[in-house]
């Protein structure tokens, strides 16, 4: 065989080799016996090779990560990076999505009472170097901001503008316990002065002992001289309880405040505004009363059994 | 006696096959992988006579025909396997300094390992089949023979005792 090998060696080696050919053929021509076999071994083969993978894959991930343990790291790193922007992007989007909203509804209340209002970013919350209730706006003389002019949300009143700087400016806030604003009580002509307390509610003070406030009562702003520092008919809050002590000359109510002044994102201030009142049109909009069915049921007496 | 002698290896085949599919694919290293299987028929032929190296190459064949990793025809492992088998028995029969010695055991297969493949590659060519890029053909041929040098070490003990076991046994009997 060293030397050409035997006559049945030869034989046995081209029989294979034709026999191999002929398995070719086949399979290129198609025969579904070819194919049935390669299934047919796979379908033995898979439970094996499921169960194989279930114990082995976690070895064979351990050995591919060493082989790629650069790669990992910096796919890892790579990630991470990418997790952290888009993480980023959706809390950009969700903030950008909530001062649209707040946005819409500064412009719609606007709108309405036909402001020409400048919107503004709130850029800071508060002071750390004094106790005044104070927000700064991204908006200054530049946009046309002076200071006293009001400055308003979609829910109401805000405050006014203090200090005008040229991209910025310094807003006080109705909360602040030195806010005085006029104030007028919706559908009424009851007048009074509405003080800040450094909380979410305010005190109302009544210029008139002869008319009475109620709990729900909406007040709003009365206006001022040209319409600085407050244009009229902007909301204000809604009577939660009324002091009705005896011996007191005037009433006194506390007024929940629209405006939560703790979410503040997005403001307008008012530069200009029609020289019309817009009277109670800015008053929010209770809410609608479900209509209760009712069903009315007729009994109608049959005929008395004749005795 | 061929084929009695192929009929008592094929178990043994049927075992590793069952290895490299279930267990070996499992592992994703280096340059494609180790084809355990290929290894331990260029490995086992490399111990016999020709006429049993090629009906070994025959059985490996069919088996790695029947992988459904393998892309080619039906067939085509069968051919390239049968002429390794023949061709690495015959460089090797009749010359013991060359069967004892194992370090020529695992040169002549970590030569063959990658030369086989890249057979399979022309021919699976010349049906047709999709050649990739070179660069990853290199580097996997490249590999292979690394993994062969690391292996066939390993795995030389045990061929070298079942195949002698095997067939001393039978020539004895």
């Amino acid at each position: 065989m060293r030397n050409g090998g035997d006559n049945r060696g030869r034989l046995l080696l081209i029989s294979l080799i034709v026999t191999s050919l002929f398995l070719i053929t086949l399979d290129l021509r198609g025969v579904q016996v070819i194919d049935g076999l390669r299934s047919g071994s796979q379908t033995a083969l898979s439970p094996v090779q499921s169960a194989a993978a279930t114990v082995f894959r976690p070895v064979g991930n351990f050995f591919s990560d060493i082989t790629r343990l650069g790669r990992t790291r910096g796919e890892i790193e790579k990630l991470k990076a990418d997790n952290e922007k888009l993480r980023q992007s959706l809390i950009n989007r969700t903030i950008a999505d909530a001062e649209l909203l707040e946005l819409k509804s500064v412009l719609d209340l606007a709108g309405i009472a036909k402001y020409r209002v400048v919107a503004a970013k709130v850029i800071s919350l508060g002071s750390t170097s004094s106790f005044a209730q104070t927000i700064s706006i991204d908006a200054g003389t530049n946009d046309g901001v002076k200071e006293n002019m009001t400055v308003i949300t979609g829910l109401g009143l805000v405050g006014v503008v203090k200090k005008s700087y040229p991209n910025s400016a310094l807003v006080q806030l109705a909360s602040d316990s030195a806010f005085r604003v006029g104030a007028r009580v919706a559908g009424s002509q009851q007048i009074g002065i509405l003080s800040g307390q450094g909380t979410s509610k305010a005190v109302l003070q009544l210029l008139d002992n002869q008319t009475t406030l109620k709990v729900g009562d909406v007040i709003l702003a009365r206006g001022s001289q040209n319409n600085r520092p407050f244009v009229p008919g902007v909301p204000i809050g809604e009577v939660t309880s009324v002091d009705n002590a005896a011996g007191a000359v005037t009433q006194t109510a506390d007024v929940k405040l629209f405006v939560n002044f703790s979410t503040l994102s997005v403001v307008a201030v008012v530069v200009g505004s029609p020289k019309s009142d817009p009277r109670d049109a800015l008053v929010p909009k209770g809410p609608i009363p479900i209509p209760v069915p009712t069903v009315t049921i007729y009994a109608t007496p049959s005929g008395s059994p004749k005795p | 006696m061929f084929a009695r002698r192929f009929l008592i290896s094929f178990p043994i085949f049927a075992i590793v096959y069952l290895i490299q599919e279930s267990i070996v694919s499992q592992f994703r290293i280096f340059g494609g992988g180790v084809s355990l299987f290929l290894i331990f028929a260029l490995l086992w032929s490399a111990l016999g006579t020709p006429e049993l190296g090629a009906l070994t190459g025959f059985g490996a064949g069919l088996l790695m025909d029947l992988s459904q990793t393998t892309s080619g025809p039906m067939g085509q492992w069968t051919l390239i396997m049968i002429l390794a088998g023949f061709s690495i028995s015959y460089l090797g029969y009749g010359d013991d300094n060359f069967r004892g010695n194992p370090i020529s055991l695992v040169v002549i297969v970590a030569i063959a390992v990658p030369l086989t493949r890249f057979a399979y590659l022309i021919i699976g060519l010349m049906f047709g089949s999709e050649l990739g890029s070179t660069l990853q053909i290199f580097i996997s041929l490249f590999s292979s023979t690394l993994w062969t040098v690391a292996v066939v070490p390993l795995l030389m003990p045990f061929v070298t005792r079942i195949h002698s076991a095997l067939f001393e046994a039978e020539s004895r009997g």
